[in-house]
């Protein structure tokens, strides 16, 4: 077995470029196979799933692809597909929402998460249980999230929208009204996602050395001080790797928000996912949804190209790391 | 950790091994597990409400019977439309049987087995499609060919609350104030006036329960309306779907509906299913009348979930200006081309169409598409809301059908409901509905 | 004197350790809320859940769980979800905790365009790739299997895993590796019997967010799936009443599916905890 899976590797090695040849590095050893032992599963199986559905997505965007063979001839379009959309004012809308929904929600849920992971970092009574129990949020279905906030929000029998009228708010329909759904959207989904913040930023916290937070605090640092200097510096890579991981979810999210307000009222939250479910699915033109996911894809490339690489390129995450 | 048990294997042989040893026991145990797969099984797709999940109480009788086990799925209605589309071409298919909704049978229509070529049936013998409502028959008629039998018999009734329009206080006050007598309304003034007699003295939570919720339903609620004030929407003319709305009489309709929100209860303005039933059935105050499809009565006269079952009367929907209209929501059964089962799936169809089960589904309060069975006099007291439907079948019109549905329905959705809650004027609302259902007309091609 | 300032200090931590307890819970108590109905109207029967009348003992009752836990496709669906959850999230974390080391232990060009690559791939929109899937699972005869979905699901976890867990890699001094290799252990050693100790509470974070992806995860379950590999969301999908009240039965069932989870996770803190007190990341 051994034998086998060596032989494999040296096979994928093989078809792999050659630009990633053997290099003596300061480690001391040949490093020659053991990268690629390492990664060639994952690329194996992400690459062997996706290579397909991202290539026939390339090639359906400039198609016109009913969902339903039924409904008639596929024809070769080019970039007609692109074209609708740009004059789309749906498009540029769910383009605007979804990224509104991300500049709002991610900072606050961040905010909520750094903070509790912050106060949280400590053993007092019941605190493992908090820390677990305060993740259910994150853990709950999400199809059921959206179904329970949009229960609450209901006038007359929603326990939320009592107590809101009790505590002096105007008895409104918070989802039938384009400005509160959209802050209601926004305000589930700080709710269902700051405990994964603080999952991530907690883990990230309790593996700062005490001894780095001794010494500051010897040197006569406060609260504050001991936070900017040693804390949030060291805390950085986590930081915005939840940031980065939250963006990729939220660029995703669907079935809370569909649940909730299934884009209404009007198109007041309809995201760019639900538009791209609406024209897939809804109105079955798969080659414009293709479109938009490739249309998404490279946003992402140029985010990966520009932000990422500036913040989280590995060698600033080495770098931040003091490695 | 895992590493720390694997002292005599090098840790990368024992986990490679390890999850492929998973995963085949994993496939034998789900296949063992699910059932021994016996010599016919057909792949059936339901749609999700109270008929098909009371029908699947009697499958087990039809595999006894025939030998032929029954796989179900059963999916919310978009879902149906969505697995069908992907799961459906003219030489695969997942399904031996699914469930089209009649707006979506034009779309399928070229996939599925044309009933004159079904089975004769073994068990059960092939059903004459005159059974049928004739009402109802024409949903599964595409293109001058049969292709999928109606099952239920899906399209509006009006409800009532019997409780409140023949208690006597209120019809003498409404006598007093309005010169004529409560009862059912007949018209839709006389559906404002009760209404708005109700709602403002606080004996209801609503006067009027309207439906907010998916497009589908929300422009059937609009179509209703349209017609019942004299246009027609879109038509097929020569052989293409045309707009043929009169706006002034549309923007009426729009208005008078507008006027039945005031009187809505709170939220109306994103009322679904669900919050409609809960604002009838559970709601202590009520609502006093309402549309409904039949498929809802199986809930609304469960004492186990509703405040009024019981206390409903059914009837035709009151007529507009220019008449009484019934907006026709049915579905059909259809068989793929593609199936390798033609016949064990037409004698599922065969059976669940029967003169019996037919009668047995209306003992449980759904309604399927059989005349005789709906007609039948023994129903006729203990399901009130039978002869309601049958009179209703008198006004049945459906919305337009044609591949761009959707889109279109989205349109009418978005601006109807900006109309009615007064986010826009209606005469702009209606002017926007016509532009952009025209651009999406054209581009299609028509 | 010394004693004297040892006790007040003592006091101070536990005045402090106090305040902060009480605040922790009443933000448990708020976070929760929605939760704490949910939980509680599984408990109800729908006339009194969707009548706006307030909570008394007298409703509660187990019917609705009673009807769920009746409902073999919920329960076929939670067997697979709990099958295709813990496959993908092992075989997502293995594969994944070895590219991430190989990406942030070796500089090799291409490195970061590796990385972004598979950054960039966990952000397609899963109704794009969910049509290809189908057609290329229908065609190999993984459609409505376990390992269909679980392949499926360990696409979109593996590039998760890897971005999540850089950080916590790229954190660990490589001298506890260089020192191990230098006694003559292998790459493959270091990796396995130092290096993952080491970065535990990474790994418990990556093993407990893959399975929650997979355990909530729909679309790719909707259409993958039919009869026999169905997932608990699908399942529960038809609580969801398009249709009909089952809003006692959505609740019951949502609840359900929250305990494997939090097994699972309280599972896993015992070794975050684990973790931290054998001796940290360093020092």
């Amino acid at each position: 077995m051994r034998r086998k899976m060596s032989s494999k590797k040296l096979d994928i090695k093989q078809k792999n470029a050659t630009s990633k040849t053997n290099k003596r590095t300061k480690e001391g050893k040949a490093r020659g196979r053991a990268p690629f032992l390492f990664l060639a599963p994952a690329i194996i199986i992400v690459f062997a799933v996706l290579i397909f559905p991202i290539l026939f997505s390339l090639v359906v965007s400039t198609y016109n692809w009913p969902l339903s063979e039924g409904a008639g001839i596929r024809r070769f379009v080019g970039f007609g597909n692109y074209l609708a959309l740009t004059q789309d004012s749906e498009f540029w809308n769910s383009l605007k929402l979804q990224l509104g929904f991300i500049f709002i929600a991610i900072p606050i849920e961040l905010l909520f998460g750094f903070a509790a992971a912050l106060l949280l970092n400590r053993e007092f009574f019941g605190a493992r249980i908090v820390r677990s129990l305060l993740l259910l949020p994150v853990f709950f279905l999400p199809i059921l999230s959206g179904m329970t906030w949009r229960f609450m929000l209901q006038p007359r029998y929603g326990p939320l929208n009592n107590l809101l009228i009790k505590l002096g708010a105007p008895e409104i329909s918070w989802l039938g009204n384009p400005t509160t759904a959209y802050i209601a959207i926004i305000v589930q989904d700080v709710w269902r996602m700051w405990p994964f913040m603080f999952m991530l930023l907690y883990a990230g916290l309790t593996a700062i050395p005490q001894e780095l937070l001794e010494a500051a605090e010897i040197d006569g640092a406060g609260f504050w001080k001991k936070l900017w200097s040693v804390i949030i510096p060291l805390l950085m890579p986590t930081i915005l790797t939840s940031v980065l991981l939250r963006i990729i979810d939220a660029l995703r999210v669907f079935s809370e928000v569909y649940v909730m307000t299934e884009g209404g009222p009007g198109s007041a939250t309809m995201l760019f996912s639900l538009y791209t479910q609406r024209q897939a699915f809804g109105y079955q033109k798969v080659g414009m949804a293709s479109a938009m996911a490739i249309f998404l894809l490279i946003i992402s490339i140029v985010f990966a190209l520009t932000l990422v690489r500036k913040n989280m390129s590995l060698d600033v995450l080495e770098e931040k790391a003091g490695a | 950790m895992i590493y720390f048990h694997w002292e005599n294997k090098t840790p990368k042989e024992a986990i490679m091994k390890r999850p492929m040893l998973i995963v085949a026991l994993e496939m034998v145990f789900a296949i063992a597990l699910v059932g021994v797969v016996s010599a016919q099984t057909i792949n059936v797709l339901f749609w999700d409400d109270a008929y098909p999940r009371t029908l699947m109480e009697k499958i087990p009788e039809f595999e006894k019977a025939t030998g032929i086990k029954v796989n179900i799925e059963i999916l919310q209605p978009p879902q149906v439309f969505t697995k069908t589309s992907v799961s459906v071409t003219k030489e695969r298919t997942d399904y031996d049987l699914v469930c089209v909704d009649e707006g979506n049978i034009p779309l399928f229509a070229s996939l599925m087995l044309p009933y004159d070529q079904w089975g004769p049936g073994k068990i059960y013998k092939k059903i004459d499609p005159n059974t049928v409502t004739p009402a109802m028959l024409e949903v599964g008629q595409w293109d001058g060919k049969l292709v999928g039998l109606p099952i239920n018999g899906n399209l509006y009734v009006w409800m009532t609350r019997k409780d409140l329009i023949e208690n006597p206080k209120y019809k003498a006050d409404f006598k007093a104030k309005y010169g004529y007598d409560l009862g059912v309304p007949q018209t839709f003034q006389q559906m404002l006036d009760m209404g708005t007699y109700f709602y403002d003295n606080g004996i209801v939570s609503g006067g009027f329960g309207p439906f907010n919720g998916g497009p589908a339903g929300v422009f059937g609620e609009a179509i209703f309306m349209w017609y019942s004030f004299g246009t027609h929407f879109i038509d097929w003319i020569n052989g293409k779907p045309t707009l043929v709305v009169d706006k002034a009489k549309a923007v009426e309709g729009m208005e008078f509906y507008k006027k039945l929100m005031k009187i809505a209860p709170k939220g109306a303005e994103t009322m679904a299913h669900v919050e409609r039933q809960a604002a009838f059935c559970t709601d202590p105050k009520g609502v006093f009348t309402q549309f409904n499809w039949p498929a809802q009565i199986a809930s609304y006269e469960d004492p186990d979930k509703s405040l009024v079952s019981g206390k409903i009367v059914y009837s035709a929907p009151p007529a507009g200006p220019s008449g009484r209209f019934s907006i026709r929501g049915t579905w059909a059964v259809c068989i793929p081309l593609a199936t390798k089962n033609k016949d064990a799936a037409a004698e599922f169809v065969y059976w669940w169409a029967s003169k019996e089960i037919a009668s047995w589904l209306v003992e449980k309060n759904t309604v399927p598409a059989r005349t005789d069975a709906l007609t039948d006099p023994q129903f006729a007291k203990t399901k009130p809301w039978l002869p309601a439907i049958a009179e209703s079948m008198k006004y049945a019109v459906a919305r337009p059908r044609f591949n761009e549905v959707a889109e279109v329905q989205d349109i009418v959705k978005k601006y109807w409901i900006m109309g009615i809650t007064g986010q826009m004027p209606c005469n702009d609302a209606m002017q926007k509905i016509i532009d952009e259902t025209k651009n999406v007309l054209k581009k299609a091609g028509y | 004197m010394d004693r004297r300032s040892r006790r007040r200090k003592r006091t101070r931590k536990f005045l402090i350790n106090l305040v902060v307890a009480v605040v922790a819970f009443v933000i448990l108590a708020i976070e929760l809320y929605p939760i704490a109905i949910t939980v509680l109207n599984g408990f109800r029967r729908d006339i009194h859940i969707l009548s706006g009348q307030p909570f008394k003992l007298s409703q509660l009752t187990l019917r609705s769980y009673q009807l769920v836990l009746k409902n073999a496709g919920f329960r076929i669906g939670m067997r697979n979800s709990i099958v295709v959850g813990l496959l993908s999230t092992f075989i997502s974390l293995l594969v994944g905790a070895m590219a991430s080391y190989g990406i942030a232990r070796f500089k090799f060009k291409g490195r970061n365009s590796l990385a972004y690559s598979f950054l960039v791939l966990r952000m397609l929109p899963q109704v794009s790739l969910v049509i290809a899937l189908y057609l290329m699972f229908s065609d190999i005869g993984l459609r409505d299997t376990i390992s269909g979905l679980t392949l499926a699901h360990t696409s979109f976890n593996v590039p998760y895993v890897i971005w999540l867990l850089l950080p916590f890699f790229t954190a660990v001094d490589r001298a506890y590796e260089e020192a191990a290799m230098v006694d003559g252990c292998t790459r493959q050693g270091v990796f396995f019997r130092i290096f993952l100790p080491i970065v535990a509470p990474g790994l418990v974070v990556g093993a407990v967010f893959a399975f929650l992806n997979s355990w909530n995860e729909f679309m790719y379950a909707l259409i993958l799936t039919g009869v026999k590999a169905k997932t608990a969301p699908v399942a529960i999908n038809g609580l969801l009443g398009g249709e009909t009240l089952t809003w006692g039965q959505a609740c019951a069932a949502g609840t359900i599916m929250l305990i494997p989870v939090f097994i699972f996770t309280l599972g896993m803190q015992k070794f975050l905890i684990r973790g931290i007190t054998a001796g940290g990341v360093k020092g």
